[in-house]
């Protein structure tokens, strides 16, 4: 009878325990749901490095406006107050598609330019359960100089059009970029450009390479740097590498880019083939760039 | 003596298969919401696990804080990089128990007004709650509906000073769990 008992009563712990706990749940959980792979964002506070583009892109129906400026040269003195006098400015509007399509376009007071310019990610960063090291973009972008006079071109208002061709400049970028922790993100961009019309003596293609990053020191406040390396700058011409270095500062709805370099112009064939200044001897210019990001087309929480 | 031990051991069976009724969602709702006259914070995350014990009302949810989306690009952002931080604080964990479940009778279609206590876990930081909900049974399937506020301070969701008037310090979480049967 005793043996007996104890039969039952073994059964009766063994089928009778899981009342089950908190914890035990919590791990049933776990267990059930799969876990997903980490896609990376925010590897740039905006779509510009400094002058460069990022890797990030506009996500679907948003709408980045933004006002860049560059103002004078710093050793223009006291005068016109270090260049503040002399601000060029440049306003650009870019859509994003869908999550990996970005357009944009562009209007600069430098050599009065506009241009058109297309960004897709054919590779995201991804952490977690899948890794993907890096973030990989293509980036191209069209330019027009409509400034007249310019190279002793005709008036583009007069023109035909095959005068008008040789105003026209093509980029194309790659961007990989990795962000490295919520801090610290760096970014090389091997760059083409093709213009169609160069000075006398320099040839049309121009290869760089460019480095970029940014090191988020503080919450909402990044230190930026951006420098392009060209086979366009050789002993005998005047070019200079551009080089630029600022912080990105984050409001509530905007990101203000204040930073200082000696490209004056803000478009890619401009800044790598145009750039004439030296940081050595006062060639810098204060740029401030401002961007505001829109949501167009508000739908109720599309995924 | 044989007939007993069989009878008793279908008894335990028995007991077990009542305690280990349980219900399961992958893909439940919290809302997120905040107005202020500045600002309007509005998001959902449609991710959320939750396993419910029908044998004595214990309730485990968790989430993924990235998972939660914003129709705005740049409230999504700020949302992860300056305030919830998942890169520290990866997960929001409630775990806790429906302190009157007796009162759901699961065979039962109808809505039952339960209260809810537990450990609520955001941000890394552990608060006790206890707040009403219901429970709705139909067609055998239970939902369970709460919604309540949270203080971003208790939480340590800190805000800077210049944004204190565009965001509240009471967020107000609206969740929504339509569980199925896990075994």
């Amino acid at each position: 009878m005793k043996k007996l008992l104890l039969i039952f009563l073994s059964f009766y712990f063994l089928y009778s325990t899981p009342i089950f706990a908190q914890d035990d749940l919590l791990d049933i959980l776990d267990s059930e749901v799969v876990e997903e792979p980490e896609i990376v964002t925010a590897t740039f506070k905006s779509t510009r490095i400094i002058n460069g583009h990022s890797i990030e892109r506009m996500v679907k129906r948003q709408l980045d406006f933004r006002i860049n400026h560059r103002f004078g040269q710093l050793n223009e003195g006291g005068y016109s107050i270090f260049g503040l006098d002399n601000a060029l400015i440049n306003f650009s509007f870019d859509y994003g598609i869908n999550d990996w399509l970005m357009i944009g376009i562009r209007r600069g007071t430098n050599k009065k330019v506009y241009d058109a310019c297309l960004k897709f990610s054919l590779l995201r960063q991804i952490r977690g359960v899948k890794v993907m090291p890096i973030a990989l973009s293509y980036y191209t972008d069209w330019s027009l100089k409509t400034l007249r006079g310019l190279y002793d071109l005709p008036d583009m208002h007069n023109a035909k059009w095959k005068e008008i061709t040789p105003r026209f400049a093509y980029t194309h970028q790659l961007l990989i970029a990795r962000k490295f922790n919520e801090k610290f993100s760096l970014q090389i961009s091997p760059t083409y450009v093709h213009r169609n019309l160069a000075n006398k003596g320099e040839k049309n293609d121009i290869f760089a390479f460019g480095f970029g990053g940014r090191y988020k020191f503080i919450r909402r406040v990044a230190l930026t740097w951006e420098v392009f390396y060209t086979n366009h700058v050789t002993k005998d011409n005047a070019y200079q590498y551009p080089l630029a270095l600022g912080f990105d500062i984050e409001t509530g709805g905007h990101v203000f880019q204040l930073f200082f370099t000696n490209s004056r112009a803000m478009v890619e064939d401009g800044f790598i083939g145009e750039t004439t200044s030296n940081w050595l001897d006062g060639g810098i210019f204060f740029g401030f760039n401002m961007s505001r990001v829109f949501a167009v087309g508000i739908g109720k929480h599309k995924e | 003596m044989k007939n007993i031990i069989i009878i008793a051991v279908f008894f335990c069976g028995f007991i077990t298969q009542i305690e280990a009724q349980k219900y399961i969602t992958k893909n439940g709702k919290i809302e997120i919401f905040s107005e202020t006259p500045l600002f309007v914070i509005d998001g959902v995350n449609k991710k959320v696990a939750s396993i419910l014990n029908a044998a004595n009302g214990n309730v485990v949810a968790s989430t993924l804080i990235r998972s939660f989306r914003f129709e705005e690009a740049l409230v999504e952002e700020h949302f992860n990089e300056n305030y919830l931080e998942p890169h520290k604080y990866p997960k929001a964990i409630f775990k806790g128990k429906i302190i009157d479940f007796d009162k759901v009778n699961l065979k039962k279609d109808g809505t039952y007004n339960i209260k809810i206590a537990g450990k609520l876990t955001i941000h890394g930081q552990t608060r006790d709650i206890e707040e009403p909900g219901k429970i709705i049974i139909k067609n055998g399937k239970i939902s369970a509906i709460t919604q309540f506020n949270v203080s971003l301070k208790e939480y340590k969701v800190k805000i800077e000073k210049n944004y204190k008037k565009a965001i509240k310090d009471n967020i107000l979480l609206k969740i929504h769990f339509d569980y199925k049967f896990y075994k």
